[in-house]
């Protein structure tokens, strides 16, 4: 402590300033007549003259004295008097004093305590400062790697359909090719009996019989006729599965949803399993401006899990679909009398990721996405269905006002 | 450490406590009960309902055989919350402690608290709280709802301190109180100030000097 504090043992010096001194000097010496003094502890005169031989009463505060009153002329009682009135002063200023400096020593503490929890706050505010920007950081980080996730997670699930669609198109592909190879090799050998007939023109009829040329004819007819049927085939399904590739092309188009339905059906009709029947009931619908691809993707996975949920009952069954327009927009509907679905499954079916399949068979994205999607072409999809009986999606797409 | 000179050396004992503990009521009986060859008067500042505002002084003195005047000034704290500032100015400085407790289960909390206030305040005003001379007392003993005396001394019997139990209304274990303080305080200086070999004090002449026992 550089200040002396409220405890420190005050001395007459410091409890009276000059000119309080003069004032209670002066009294003093009026009332006792004479020369007089007031003098500090250690004898050192501080107001008047002390006179020698002078009588000295002392003025105690705490247990010493801290001063004296001196008087020559004055008698005992009265330089007591004197003495006790000083006193009182002093009494009075000691604790003026005290209490004064206490309250700056108090007000300092505190002030010094404000500093210190101020200290304290500032620096907790600034970890928390950091705190929050790192973890803004983190969320930010962590959020993209969702994203990047899910878009990993949709593509995918594309490129299952994908897959799953050229599976099926190879097979149908394979099918007519087959046999176009084969037509084609044994038209190769008619054709050599037709070169060695050229050797035996000069033989006439008989080399004509002999070469059993009029069963090549007949025959090498029926094989170019059939391929002609197995180009034509392959020929629809290249043309199907080019608009249905338009997933990629993501261009507004005005269409009609039933051509996208047709197309869709055409592309899954050679890869129906065995004992599940693909119907359409189409009713003329107007066309609407939509993404082809996008809606040609939906009705794939919907048709998809139709034929699926007929598998799954193990019956023999169709899955239906129709259209009707009406006032305010066009529905559809995708019928199956398949496995049906549990009111805790159909609660969770739009939910990404949920998949009552084995792991590897699908990502649970099919319903999720087929909902984005009719969501982004103003739509709703609605879902119904009971265990054992069957399942209806319903899509409604409304007329633009 | 003590103010030491020539001619005096004087002691600041400071009593310490949550409000209403009773902290001033000990300096008043002991004001009444001691007679060493220098008592003062109290000084008390400033109250508000009765209430310690600032702080209480009681001076109390008496001569070594060597001619030295030992000097003891005992002061009190506020003990309401508010003024922690004043309490720590008023603690600094002090060579020994009496912890006023109030024995009122009620007051448990407030007992805890403000010995933790004590703690950190020595530290903050530079004491040294490991060595500093203290004494708890455990006041208004004889309420009816007083925690017992052998639950209390169960439950601090782990600490260094002394514990006192008192009354300080009816005066009954307040000099004791200050007796135990005085002691102590002795232990903790006697050998620096050479009280014993230079000054004539044995423990039990300084003892007796303070309180005024023959």
């Amino acid at each position: 402590m550089s200040e002396p504090g409220f405890d420190r043992e005050w001395q007459l010096a410091d409890l009276l300033d000059a000119a309080s001194l003069d004032r209670l000097g002066s009294g003093l010496a009026d009332l006792l007549g004479g020369a007089t003094a007031i003098v500090d502890g250690q004898g050192k005169v501080l107001w008047g003259v002390a006179p020698p031989q002078a009588r000295q009463e002392p003025l105690v505060v705490e247990l010493e004295p801290i001063g004296f009153v001196a008087s020559a002329d004055a008698g005992p009682a009265a330089l007591a008097g004197a003495a006790r009135l000083l006193t009182a002063v002093l009494r009075a200023q000691i604790r003026y004093k005290m209490a004064s400096t206490l309250h700056l020593e108090a007000v300092a503490e505190d002030f010094e305590t404000l500093k210190r929890n101020h200290a304290r706050l500032a620096e907790s505010e600034h970890r928390y400062k950091q705190l929050s920007a790192e973890l803004e950081k983190r969320v930010k980080s962590q959020v993209a790697q969702l994203e990047e996730r899910q878009q990993m997670l949709y593509q995918a699930e594309k490129l299952a359909s994908v897959g799953q669609l050229a599976a099926g198109m190879a097979h149908e592909i394979n099918n007519p090719l087959g046999f176009l190879r084969s037509n084609l090799s044994t038209f190769q050998t008619y054709l050599e009996a037709v070169a060695k007939l050229g050797g035996r023109l000069g033989e006439g009829e008989a080399a004509w019989q002999d070469l059993d040329l009029p069963f090549i004819v007949e025959d090498g007819r029926d094989l170019l006729a059939e391929s002609l049927k197995g180009i034509d085939r392959i020929a629809r399904i290249v043309s199907d599965l080019k608009s249905f590739s338009n997933v990629d092309r993501a261009s507004e188009e005005f269409t009609d949803v039933n051509s996208c339905l047709q197309h869709v059906a055409g592309v899954m009709a050679g890869q129906l399993p065995a004992g599940v029947e693909l119907r359409l009931d189409l009713l003329p619908v107007p066309g609407m401006v939509c993404l082809p691809g996008h809606l040609n993707q939906v009705f794939f996975s919907l048709i998809q899990n139709g034929i699926q949920a007929v598998r799954d009952s193990g019956r023999s069954g169709e899955v239906r679909v129709s259209s009707a327009a009406g006032d305010d927009g066009i529905t559809i509907r995708i019928h199956d009398n398949g496995v049906g679905m549990a009111s805790e499954q159909l609660d969770r079916a739009f939910e990404p990721f949920y998949t009552t399949r084995s792991v590897g068979a699908g990502a649970g994205l099919g319903l999720a996405t087929a909902r984005n999607i009719v969501l982004a072409h103003s739509g709703r999809i609605g879902l119904e269905s009971t265990p054992d009986v069957g399942t209806t999606v319903t899509l409604f797409f409304p007329t633009p006002k | 450490m003590p103010d030491y000179d020539e001619r005096q050396l004087s002691f600041k004992l400071v009593y310490y406590g949550p409000a209403q503990s009773g902290k001033t009521t000990n300096l008043l009986r002991l004001h009444d009960l001691l007679s060493p060859q220098l008592k003062g008067e109290i000084m008390t500042m400033e109250t508000q309902d009765d209430r310690t505002l600032f702080f209480d002084l009681l001076p109390l003195g008496f001569r070594a055989p060597s001619g030295l005047l030992i000097k003891f000034r005992l002061f009190t704290v506020p003990g309401q919350v508010a003024h922690d500032g004043t309490r720590k100015a008023v603690l600094s400085r002090s060579d020994g402690v009496v912890f006023v407790a109030d024995s009122d289960r009620s007051q448990e909390t407030n007992n805890g608290e403000s010995f933790q206030g004590l703690a950190e305040n020595c530290q903050r005003v530079g004491i040294d709280f490991e060595r500093l001379p203290l004494v708890v007392q455990f006041n208004k003993c004889d309420l009816p709802s007083a925690v017992p005396e052998a639950e209390i001394r169960e439950r601090w019997s782990a600490v260094p301190w002394p514990l006192v139990f008192a009354v300080a209304l009816r005066g009954a274990g307040v000099e004791a109180t200050f007796e135990t303080l005085l002691r102590a305080v002795y232990r903790r200086h006697a050998e620096s100030l050479e009280l014993a070999g230079k000054h004539g004090l044995t423990e039990a002449a300084f003892v007796a000097g303070a309180l005024g026992r023959p």
